[in-house]
């Protein structure tokens, strides 16, 4: 079956994200559910107060990243339509930035399909953010995505 | 940037180098970005070179950096990497610290 993966959407903007849009884009006729994941800021970190956080990206390798995700989801579960978007630059309280969208025939499958999503793109995509505050601004803890531990070798001789 | 850190007799010597001189671009982000003040760089070696030989050369130049070797992931060409991938010419090299999108 086509994965109709010209039809999802993959981004990274510097703008608000409209959020309805990425949800009418993904809904279908043949469809019976949307899962969406709303992250956005929050006003403080390891309780101090943010004052705004400022994400940047490896833009090319974010988006090829996204994509693979997307690659991923239409594998691994039944869904029909992705938009993943991710906002760049300055983010003040309350703002989204980081916005998934997903269609599918059943509400199951979206669901796991969304909790992998951004669980995924938290792990693996390198978008970062800095984490600005009253006395300072320091970077984000992250986490370290999997990275292949050693070039395979020719077989040794044997 | 002109590293040439190895074996640099070859380069000019009448008598044409088995290898070519490589040349990279270095990435720099987040963390990374401030403590070496580059975005954006690039790199010659003379001679066969690694990934991690090319972090190396940095790390010695901003001695900061070492310490975060442990915390940081390499990419070749918009791809996650292994330290000890070869550097071909052309290659664009990333240094990435912990992610933290969402």
């Amino acid at each position: 079956m086509a994965t109709l993966s010209s039809d999802d959407i993959y981004q990274l903007v510097r703008k608000p994200i409209d959020m309805a849009a990425l949800a009418q884009h993904v809904r279908a006729p043949e469809d019976g559910a949307i899962v969406t994941f709303d992250g956005f800021v929050r006003n403080q970190s390891h309780d101090r107060p943010t004052l705004y956080l400022d994400y940047e990206a490896y833009e090319s390798m974010a988006l090829a990243k996204m994509r693979e995700i997307g690659a991923q989801l239409h594998e691994k579960y039944r869904i029909h339509r992705v938009a993943v978007v991710h906002r760049l630059g300055r983010l003040e309280i309350g703002e989204t930035s980081v916005f998934i969208a997903i269609s599918a025939p059943h509400r199951a499958a979206a669901f796991d399909a969304c909790r992998f999503a951004i669980d995924t793109l938290k792990r693996t995509v390198p978008i970062w953010k800095k984490e600005y505050f009253e006395d300072g601004a320091v970077w984000a803890d992250g986490e370290l995505p999997p990275a292949p531990a050693a070039t395979p070798r020719a077989k040794p001789a044997s | 940037m002109l590293l040439a850190p190895s074996s640099f007799t070859g380069y000019n010597s009448p008598v044409p180098s088995v290898s070519q001189a490589i040349h990279v671009t270095v990435l720099f982000f987040g963390r990374l970005k401030e403590l070496t003040g580059h975005a954006e760089d690039t790199a010659e070696f003379a001679d066969a070179a690694t990934i991690e030989q090319l972090f190396a050369v940095y790390a010695a130049r901003y001695p900061e950096l070492a310490k975060y070797r442990s915390s940081v992931v390499a990419s070749r060409n918009q791809e996650f990497a292994a330290w000890d991938t070869p550097l071909r010419s052309g290659d664009e090299i990333a240094f990435l610290p912990p992610v933290s999108g969402g």
